[in-house]
This record gives C-alpha cells, structure tokens and sequence, in this order.
C-alpha cells in the first residue's frame, strides 16, 4: 500500500500540521457572530430632549 | 512495474513538485476572509452559519473549559470536511488518505486531551479506566482491557478516517473501471453498474463528511471525559 512508504511521512505530517496551524484558524476566528435579538421590554425608555446646533 | 488499484494513493509528485502541497493549500481559496460589512455575500454568510451552528452543537453539552478547545477543533473539522469532499470531485487527490496525515493530526490531539486529563485532575483521570459498579473479581482485567483502549484510541481515529476513504475511493475506482470495461460489451450491465456507481459516490459524499464529524466529535468526548 503507498500509504505506509515512509518516505514522504515526515514531509506530509509537517505540511498538513503547518497548513491547519497557520491557514486555518485565521479563518475561523475572522468570523464574528452578532449578539442575539433581544425582545423588546414593556418600560419605554427616557428620551430627553436635547438641542444640537443642528 | 504492476500498476495496481492502490496506486490512486501515491504521493504524486509532478515535475519535482510534491502535489499534495497543492491539495493542503489551494481548499482555502474556497474560504474567503470575511469582510467587516453587516451584511456579505451568499459565500461568507453560508460559512459562517456553519462554523457557528457546529461550534455550538459540538460544545453545547460540555464545560467551559472545553470550550477553550473550540477554535482548535472547528478548525480540525473544516480542516477534515474540505479535503473529504474535494477529493470527491474526479482526478483530485485527497490528503486525508494518507495515514501519515491521519495518524499525524490523531496522535498529538489525542495525547493532548490524555495529557490535559492528567495534569489537572490525575486521580479523576485515572478513575476512567474502571467503571463504576464492576463485580470485584473482575477489577484487574478491566483495567488492563480499559488501559489498552485508551491507548488503542489514537490508532484508532488515524487508521479510521483513512480507512474509510480509502476505502470508498477503491470501490469508485473499482466500480468506474467495471463500468466502462461494461460499455462496450454489455451496454445493459454498464447501466446497471453506473447506476451502483452513482449510489456509491452519493454514498461517499455521506462518509467524507460524517467521518470529519466523527474524528472532531470523538476528539471532544475524549477531552470532555478528561478535563
């Protein structure tokens, strides 16, 4: 089986340890997640108003 | 030199350019990084669902602590599903056949999980190796039978995930090859066959996928038992 010659073993194991160390989890981390919809409460909020220089 | 079945499985190397660097690096071009809009493209948006969706499925029943471990294990599982799949497409090559890659990313992480056990709880650890509620005289043959399960377990998930997709590959490439020898001969039993082999890849699509599932899920049963 070319499965056990062991010539490129050790190459392989470093190759695909490399590429799953350094490609990948960049990738993963990168994507964010928004915080869930939260319901909406029964207290309305207080809103002051306010006057900007428009 | 006899050319047999296996032979799908070298290492290929053309024009003194090991292919398999090729096969581990061009899968994440499929990836795009994501962009910092709201809202992205059809691509980003499917990938992102799926990381999140299996990072909560895969952790949702364990400690925090084992969540420290999430990064590294959807990483294994992108890592395991994108080469299984790609390597279902006709004339690829997939790394993950190779037990050297196998038995490479199996050995370290389950020594991880073993030695993470070991060193935060040891007395805990050691306690897995006898189930609760063994009749006494049965004690020292359990624990011998427990101890050489543990050990077997990184054998176990290298040759597994290897096996399997070897396996499957064979079995296309034996079933291909019955089919068009078929063709010419017996077009009636070619149809019947390519019909097998449609079954078989649909099949085999299956398998690439549940066994990067089953590698990632093995791996953090083992590491929720030990931490």
């Amino acid at each position: 089986m070319p499965q056990l010659n062991p010539a490129p073993w050790f190459y392989i194991l470093i190759f695909s340890w490399l590429v799953f160390i350094l490609i990948i989890p960049h990738k993963v981390v990168a994507h964010t997640y928004p915080n869930p919809p939260t319901s909406k409460t029964t207290e309305s909020p207080k809103t002051e108003s306010w006057s900007w220089p428009w | 030199m006899m050319v047999n079945s296996f032979s799908q499985f070298e290492s290929p190397v053309f024009l003194t350019i090991p292919l398999i660097q090729l096969a581990l690096i061009l899968p994440w071009a499929f990836y795009p990084s994501p962009s910092p809009r709201w809202l992205s493209n059809r691509t980003l948006t499917l990938q992102n669902w799926f990381i999140g969706r299996f990072a909560k499925q895969l952790l949702a029943s364990s400690t925090p602590k084992v969540h420290l471990w999430a990064t590294l294990l959807v990483s294994l599982m992108l890592y395991i599903i994108s080469l299984n799949l790609l390597g279902m497409l006709p004339y690829t090559f997939t790394p993950t056949t190779q037990l050297s890659m196998n038995m490479g990313l199996a050995v370290p992480l389950w020594l991880a999980t073993v030695l993470v056990g070991f060193r935060n709880q040891p007395t805990l650890s050691l306690a897995h190796l006898l189930p609760e509620g063994t009749p006494t005289l049965l004690v020292p043959v359990l624990i011998i039978i427990e101890t050489i399960s543990l050990l077997i377990r990184r054998f176990a998930l290298g040759v597994r995930l290897t096996a399997n997709l070897t396996a499957g590959h064979l079995l296309i490439q034996l079933i291909a090859t019955a089919t068009l020898a078929f063709m010419s001969i017996m077009p009636a039993n070619a149809t019947l066959t390519s019909i097998l082999l449609l079954l078989l890849t649909l099949l085999e699509i299956a398998v690439a996928m549940i066994q990067a599932y089953v590698f990632v899920l093995l791996l953090s049963l083992y590491l929720q038992e030990n931490s």
